[in-house]
């Protein structure tokens, strides 16, 4: 491999990776490691502010993201980020800090630092299909996920907000699609896509997560889907550990697994299930992937 | 030894309010050149002119400087009274202490001293203005129409029947243009073919209307009153001179799939076709791009059928040159398609309304071909897809129209109203059906527009549900729309049957290529620019070329008609004079200083500058100049600004005026 062609990046995995989606941040570091990716966790990082804090406070959440920012210089390369809200707040910032010298400086006052807002931030779908590519991602397959029927869901954040510079096209986008196929999946044309699975209402409102997640499921499973693929450990959160839940309240039975879309490339890279962390996912995926043959 | 008159108007006290008008007189009084200086009250208004002429005539003045307004506004006027005192009208110029000064300013004494320099300098000026002749230029009493739709049908009857003659040219096989394809017509609902077809007879029949159908624009030269425009009419593979329309060649043709533009592809016609029966003329095209006996080779069975052996399979495209004098450009509109992205286009896409990805998610024109009674369905409702009644239907409208983020911030005009009528249209022929309409807000100023809409909800039972569709998707047998009521503050979902979108309107494509060959300019959507929005809403800038129809905005049939008729208009007051005078401020070379680099040629923007070939005595060629044909001229200064050499000056904004002008400050 010639020099220009090693990619490395300073990584970002937010509070949830270090929590509820320990498995996010397992197949991430492996699947990265395997496809010769360097990830060097920024030093010191801290909350993104997510969805609560700009509800709450703009200068806070700016000032939140503007520091981690400000952190991840410190690092070599691009920014990964694993989590949709961490993307997506972080972008915002980059985007409205961008737009206005006034709230730039309020900002910079705040964090007693300059605001770099010129590194590029990238979500891990983005290096997959972009700066990897999706040729040599084929290459690095060692197992096609063939038979394998997933529904990609994008949720709220990965092509949002509308006005800033992101992933995809808002309304169409199809980058989850192209790195399932590149890896030999099949993916199913199905109408949620897009839709919000409830978020954090989760904690709040669960019936209103209840009702959203349910139209996900259902959605998914009508248009024969084996499985759905998520980039968010929120919408994992709510698809997966609330099946049950949502199961019992219409009666109905789903058993969809819900995976990361690192544990999926990863699958199909060769990583094993301990390296994939799916012995953490709720719905349990070991039916259906020692029925597709594999595991 | 200049005598220059001056005269400062205190336009009612616009002027004289923040400007001190008598102290300007007297010092400008003062200034070398000037011979008579006064105030007026009203200087446009009759004796205010009459104190002009007068001081023209008894200070035997040699040129006139007016201190008023902006020259847009009365320049006009005031050459007039000096050109009727027998002064020439281009020794008169206007100093602008409104717009420039009193309007602008609040400190009077500043303003009074800004007001004096302002006069002062076109003082300066005008004493280098020269005697200009008024320009003539014959004209071509022919006139070309581009686009057969309802602008450009109406215009080419205007301007034939003043006595005329008319060059139409349409790019379809038929005339008729969208008015052809609507079902019935807001805000009466007479339909539309019957009042459309009878004006089309009209043209196929009048005497000084020449009809190129299946033609398209190829090249366009020359000025007002003398164009010479290239039309090439496309192989149409059958003589128009020799066929009789009895039709046998399309009963006969074993193509027969191929979708139907004009009814939006809902139908099938045959490879050799007329687009609807009621075509104008009533002469098949065959589209070779699907012809067996184009691809192939083999067939030949329409050459075989036809009595009076008019299918030439040889034929070719022909070119020909028409003379005309005035072009009305018609050339109409087009829906947005959302199915795809144009390439290079500004304009997103609406991806989450399924067209083209869902079958019963149609746009309004489709709807009017399937209400239509010479429609697909013969004027049945009927789903797409599997051919059932839609008993639920939603209406979108400003789908495009009106949304910044997606690349179109313009009201399309013509949705609120055609969506109401296809309501009704609805609610005539299912019975038992309902519809359901998400709009913004309904936008309906026009004669009898707002009783019309109201009618639609009132006695018709449309169901209008104020917000916007966030998206649908097909669920089944059904498309699940899902939108906001804000009146309500709730969220709606409704199971729709079949779901009609009202698209925006936008230009024709390929509008910006022919705005290219006739010179016109056109804005950012490439809709066709008018030279004044308010005063010249029907002229271009260029001179001679006049618009009609929704090529220069979206428009309706009642606006669409009145428009062309004005267009007619303006061409007949062209015509109405054998010679066309023209304002000689116009740019001039300078023969001794060009060099031939032709800078002037390359940013002009009304074509005006040609080649000159500079020769001895004994004929041998010794440079190429350039040279400025003032009847094209529009004397915008272009070129007097891009010469290297300094070889073109615009007359009355020489050099050596601007100069002058400076230097008096």
């Amino acid at each position: 491999m010639t020099p220009k062609n090693i990619l490395k990046y300073a990584y970002y995995p937010g509070c949830s990776l270090h929590a509820s989606a320990g498995e996010y941040d397992l197949s991430t570091r492996e699947l990265f490691k395997k496809l010769n990716i360097g990830l060097t966790e920024v030093p010191d990082w801290f909350c993104c502010g997510a969805t609560p804090a700009h509800n709450v406070d703009e200068l806070l959440s700016l000032s939140l993201c503007a520091k981690n920012l400000e952190l991840a210089e410190q690092v070599d390369g691009d920014l990964a980020v694993a989590c949709a809200a961490c993307f997506s707040r972080l972008k915002t910032t980059q985007h409205v800090l961008g737009e206005s010298d006034v709230k730039r400086k309020q900002v910079e006052k705040a964090i007693d630092a300059p605001v770099p807002l010129n590194g590029n931030v990238k979500h891990l779908l983005d290096i997959l299909a972009r700066d990897l590519g999706l040729e040599r991602l084929e290459q690095a397959v060692t197992k096609p996920l063939a038979g394998l029927k997933v529904a990609c869901y994008y949720g709220c954040l990965l092509t949002r907000p509308n006005d800033v510079p992101n992933l995809d096209c808002v309304e169409a986008p199809t980058i989850m699609e192209d790195v399932l196929k590149a890896v030999g999946a099949e993916t199913v044309a199905w109408s949620h896509r897009l839709e919000c699975c409830g978020a954090n209402f989760t904690l709040s409102r669960p019936g209103v997560v209840v009702q959203l997640s349910h139209a996900i499921l259902d959605s998914a499973k009508s248009a024969g889907a084996d499985c759905i693929m998520v980039a968010c450990p929120l919408c994992h959160g709510n698809l997966d550990i609330r099946q049950k839940e949502i199961e019992g309240v219409y009666s109905t039975q789903y058993a969809m697994p819900v995976f990361y879309i690192t544990q999926l490339v990863g699958l199909a890279a060769g990583l094993g299930a301990d390296k994939l962390g799916l012995d953490a996912l709720i719905v349990n995926p070991m039916p259906l992937l020692k029925q597709k043959q594999l595991l | 030894m200049s005598r220059i008159g001056v005269f400062i108007c205190h336009c009612g006290e616009n002027i004289s309010r923040t400007v001190d008008v008598e102290r300007v007189a007297a010092q400008v009084g003062t200034l070398p050149g000037v011979a008579f200086s006064t105030d007026y009250k009203y200087m446009c208004s009759d004796p205010g002119q009459g104190l002009l002429k007068k001081a023209i005539q008894e200070q035997r003045l040699s040129h006139v400087v007016v201190a008023a307004c902006s020259p847009r506004m009365h320049e006009k006027t005031f050459r007039k009274a000096v050109e009727s005192a027998g002064l020439n009208p281009f020794l008169c110029e206007m100093a602008n202490i409104r717009e420039h000064c009193s309007w602008v300013h609040e400190d009077r004494d500043e303003a009074t001293a800004k007001a004096i320099e302002i006069v002062g300098m076109m003082v300066e000026r005008v004493k280098k203005n020269r005697v200009l002749p008024t320009i003539t230029v014959p004209v071509t009493k022919r006139s070309l129409v581009i686009g057969g739709g309802i602008a450009g049908i109406q215009a080419a009857l205007d301007i034939a029947d003043a006595g005329h003659e008319v060059v139409l040219v349409e790019r379809e096989p038929s005339i008729g243009g969208h008015m052809a394809q609507l079902s019935e017509t807001f805000p009466t609902l007479d339909c539309s073919q019957c009042i459309m077809t009878p004006k089309m007879v009209d043209v196929a029949n009048h005497p000084r209307i020449k009809l190129y159908t299946y033609a398209e624009i190829e090249h366009v030269e020359g000025y007002i009153g003398n164009f010479q425009v290239t039309v090439r009419k496309k192989a149409r593979s059958v003589d128009e001179d020799k066929c009789t329309g009895c039709g046998v060649c399309m009963t006969k043709c074993p193509v027969k799939k191929i979708p139907n533009k004009f009814d939006q592809n809902l139908g099938m016609r045959p490879a050799i076709y007329v687009p609807f029966p009621q075509a104008v003329p009533n002469t098949p095209v065959i589209d070779r791009e699907n012809c067996t006996k184009f691809k192939t080779g083999k067939c030949g069975v329409c050459q075989k059928v036809c009595g009076p052996g008019a299918v030439d399979y040889e034929q070719e495209d022909q070119l020909i040159v028409e003379p005309v004098g005035a072009i009305v450009v018609a050339t109409g509109f087009d829906l947005y398609s959302i199915e795809e992205k144009p390439k290079g286009s500004a304009i997103k896409g609406y991806g989450e309304f399924g067209h083209g990805k869902i079958p019963d998610v149609i746009d309004g024109m489709t709807f009017e071909r399937l209400a239509s009674a010479s429609g697909p369905t013969g004027g049945k409702i009927l789903r797409p897809s599997d051919g059932r009644e839609p008993k639920q239907i939603v209406f979108i409208q400003c789908v495009g129209s009106r949304a910044r983020e997606k690349g179109i911030s313009y009201c399309s005009k013509i949705c609120c109203m055609y969506t109401a009528k296809h309501t009704m249209l609805y609610h005539h022929k299912v019975h038992d059906g309902q519809a359901y309409v998400f709009f913004m807000d309904a936008r309906t100023p026009g004669k009898s527009y707002d009783e019309f809409w109201r009618r639609s909800i009132e006695e018709e039972e449309a169901v209008y549900i104020r917000g916007m569709v966030s998206r649908l998707y097909q669920k089944g047998n059904k498309i699940v729309v899902m939108g906001s009521d804000i009146a309500v503050g709730v969220q709606v979902e409704i199971e729709a049957d079949m779901v009609v979108l009202a698209t925006a309107v936008q230009p024709q494509k390929g509008a910006d290529t022919l705005a290219q060959k006739l010179g016109i300019s056109y804005d950012k959507y490439h809709f066709y620019s008018e030279a004044h929005a308010k005063l010249r809403p029907v002229e271009c800038a260029t001179a001679g070329i006049y618009l009609a129809g929704a090529c220069q905005g979206p428009k309706d049939i009642p606006d669409t008609v009145s428009q062309a008729s004005a267009a007619a208009a303006k061409v007949m007051t062209l015509f109405a004079k054998d010679k066309l005078e023209r304002e000689p401020i116009v740019a001039r070379v300078r023969e001794a200083g060009c060099v031939g680099c032709f800078y002037c040629q390359k940013v002009c923007p009304y074509g005006a500058v040609e080649e000159k070939e500079i020769r001895d005595r004994q004929g041998n060629l010794v440079k190429v100049v350039a040279y400025v044909n003032p009847g094209v001229c529009g004397g915008c200064g272009t070129c007097q600004a891009t010469c290297p050499s300094k070889s073109v000056e615009l007359d009355g904004y020489t050099d050596e005026q601007i100069v002058a002008m400076i230097e008096s400050l």
